[in-house]
């Protein structure tokens, strides 16, 4: 389980939890960012402030600060599937 | 929602850029009568249209990710939708994002009131290899669903079709059920309302409200109005939340997750085709970590020289008429209080049409198009990194922008913003971005008289101001700002129609909020006149026009009272000093010219702006920002007067 913001860019990672306050975790969901998403860093992310995450699981793109996106914990989904 | 008229009132809802505008705008070209939603947001419009005989009224309103809103602008939409009883929801949603969008769709649902989905963006859809069967889906949903094309109007006629066809028929919609296990958790909450209580839509989706809003406030309405459902309420709450491990508002919104991706899943097929790649291209080199900037940078670079390309002629067009009636009425009235008071009125209406208008109309058409096509938040992405600097973050990069036009409706744009915090700094350095009217002084004076490059570096310098300020401001803050969370839409081809109207929509705020402000401002200052109290004002101003900032005297009206008539400092300050344009550097020094205009560019900006504050975030910050504004101009004027006299 690593941190968003240490995750590999380009691999296929599945949403373990998403802390931080009620606020944040209520617009990450309206923004249809769940847990058990699939999602995937860009490679345009890199060397940056922000990140921006692609949603696989409902195919959107969403800019998150690095505040936020530290405080989303994701695991690294086996590529074989 | 209207008292005047029966007729059906249809609401078009959608996630935001689905594309609802331009669907609504290409209906709302059948209108018989446009008009804005009073005392509401800029943003809501409400059209009657005839179709085949029938006078409907529809209602565009924001976009809304979900029915329990995280901002401002949200806030207004769902309070309409649950105040007014539409007779028909219209929600658009976005073909080519289906499975997310089912999560509004799906709240709609629950609400229960009739509704026609319209698939929007069908076109795009296709190109990113989804395919819908529109049967099936109508099917799982219990709704009917129309796909459509908004931006080629296509599929409106059967849209609107579908629409009267439902009106006419008023047959309940079925509700969507969950896992077995939550719905049993939310029928024992319904059990517990009591049959008295205000109920919106149905008791189940009432029930379903209650128990996800997270609102303190709420809360403690309900435990003084109802002891008893409160308690019932926490149970339910922590029986979900021991069930599943996380708060009932994630257990409640996961099923809909689940059930929106499996709603997807059985309805459509996914040819992944990898996104269209040529947009994929253009995303690279835009979002790009050098090319990127470079871009902006020439972005705005024309931004802002289209602006003035477009509205200087237009200034010069314009004033010249009112200067010409200002010396008629001088010389059929003679000094009479009459006059001032007309002087004070034509004064307010002109520099509100020739000054403000022919920069701040183009500014509205540009920042609607790059709005459209989806540049602005990919700059708010770009830009993130320097707004964390001043304790911000890239949403407050539009406001900002829009207030080098006018503060007033940056301060109203400042509602896309989540968090209390990041809006009150924001309104608090707004009033610090040099708009229209304070940029043709700094134009008029430092670039006419200095040169091009003294005026650049007026602008560094308040750029460097704002980045200063934010850092103080936000150091009174123990929390950071929560940061930045913003979809980036594909980018899209803009339609022209709906950048019209949203640049009249602000225009409008602009006309109806600001301007009579202005002219009532101006109005106050031409009766002051009448009575010499300028006299006066001068001479209790003077230890700090003439000692502290070492300015003609005469000038103290103009520098102190300049935010009545902000936009008119410039010929003020001539009046003032008894000079024409031309001559003004015969009486007083390049010194005196640049504290003038720094003074007048950091004091308060207008009347309109104190009163919009006021509005938005309340009377204390409203004054927070007065004093924050007096103090920086006088003492940056003060440092500047030193610095240029060592020199």
């Amino acid at each position: 389980m690593i941190r968003l913001t240490d995750a590999p860019i380009d691999k296929q990672l599945k949403v373990v939890s998403i802390h931080g306050g009620h606020g944040i975790r209520r617009k990450l969901l309206s923004l249809g960012f769940h847990k058990d998403d699939i999602i995937e860093l860009d490679s345009r992310s890199i060397f940056r402030g922000p990140i921006l995450v692609k949603g696989l699981t409902s195919d959107t793109s969403v800019a998150l600060g690095r505040g936020i996106a530290r405080n989303i914990l994701v695991e690294i989904v086996d590529d074989k599937k | 929602m209207t008292t005047k008229n029966k007729h059906p009132d249809i609401i078009f809802l959608g996630q935001p850029n689905c594309g609802k505008s331009a669907l609504f705008n290409a209906i709302a070209g059948l209108k018989v009568d446009t008009s804005n939603f009073p005392g509401t947001t800029v943003k809501h419009t409400h059209s009657e249209v005839n179709v085949a005989g029938n006078v409907l009224n529809i209602i565009d309103l924001p976009g809304t990710y979900s029915l329990n809103p995280s901002d401002d602008t949200e806030k207004v939409a769902l309070s309409h939708l649950f105040f007014h009883k539409p007779d028909l929801i219209i929600n658009v949603v976005d073909a080519s994002i289906l499975g997310r969008s089912l999560e509004l769709t799906q709240e709609l649902i629950e609400l229960g009131y009739p509704m026609v989905i319209a698939l929007n963006m069908m076109d795009l859809a296709e190109k990113k290899g989804v395919k819908t069967d529109i049967q099936k889906l109508e099917r799982l949903l219990g709704v009917p669903v129309i796909p459509t094309i908004a931006i080629h109007g296509r599929g409106i006629k059967k849209l609107l079709d579908k629409a009267l066809q439902v009106l006419a028929e008023v047959k309940p919609i079925p509700p969507l059920k969950w896992t077995r296990d939550v719905e049993n958790k939310i029928e024992e909450f319904e059990r517990a309302i009591p049959d008295d209580f205000p109920v919106v839509g149905n008791r189940r989706f009432t029930a379903i409200k209650i128990l996800e809003v997270g609102k303190r406030f709420f809360i403690q309405t309900l435990e003084t109005m109802n002891p008893d459902l409160k308690k019932a309420r926490d149970k339910v709450r922590s029986d979900l939340e021991k069930m599943h491990g996380v708060p009932a508002y994630e257990v409640i919104a996961a099923e809909r997750h689940h059930l929106a991706a499996k709603i997807f899943e059985d309805s459509s097929e996914v040819v992944r085709v990898k996104m269209i790649p040529f947009l994929e291209r253009v995303d690279d080199i835009i979002m790009h970590p050098f090319l990127g900037y470079v871009i902006l940078i020439a972005v705005f670079l024309a931004f802002f020289f289209i602006i003035f390309q477009v509205g200087n002629p237009l200034e010069e067009l314009l004033l010249k008429p009112i200067g010409d009636l200002r010396y008629y009425l001088s010389a059929q009235l003679g000094a009479s209080i009459l006059f001032y008071l007309l002087d004070g009125l034509l004064q307010g209406i002109g520099g509100g049409l020739a000054i403000v208008l022919p920069y701040f109309l183009p500014l509205l058409f540009l920042m609607s198009f790059l709005e459209d096509i989806g540049y602005m938040s990919r700059a708010s992405f770009l830009m993130d990194t320097f707004m964390h600097r001043i304790g911000l973050h890239g949403k407050s990069v539009s406001p900002f922008i829009l207030g080098f036009g006018c503060n007033v409706p940056a301060i109203i744009s400042t509602r896309i913003l989540e968090s209390r915090r990041d809006k009150i700094i924001t309104i608090l350095l707004i009033p610090f971005v040099p708009c229209t009217a304070r940029t043709t002084i700094i134009l008029a004076l430092v670039a006419f008289y200095l040169g091009p490059f003294w005026a650049l570096g007026f602008y560094v310098l308040n750029i460097l101001l704002l980045g200063v300020l934010g850092r103080i401001i936000s150091f009174f803050y123990k929390k950071p700002s929560p940061g930045l969370i913003l979809e980036i839409p594909t980018l899209k081809v803009p339609s022209l129609k709906n950048i019209w109207k949203k640049t009249y929509f602000q225009l409008k705020a602009f006309v109806k909020f600001a301007w009579p402000v202005l002219i009532a401002g101006s109005i106050v200052l031409g009766v002051m006149q009448f009575f010499h109290m300028d006299r006066v004002i001068n001479a209790i101003l003077s230890p700090l026009v003439a000692k502290a900032l070492g300015l003609p005297q005469e000038l103290g009206v103009t520098l102190v009272f300049g935010f009545l008539r902000k936009e008119l400092s410039l010929i003020m300050m001539l009046q003032a000093l008894g000079v024409d344009y031309h001559n003004l550097m015969s009486v007083i020094t390049k010194q005196q010219l640049i504290v003038f205009t720094v003074f007048v560019s950091f004091f308060i900006p207008c009347l309109s702006t104190v009163a919009i504050i006021w509005k938005e975030v309340g009377k204390k910050i409203a004054f927070i920002s007065m004093a924050l504004n007096i103090a920086v101009a006088v003492i940056l004027s003060i440092m500047i007067r030193a610095f240029l006299s060592l020199s």
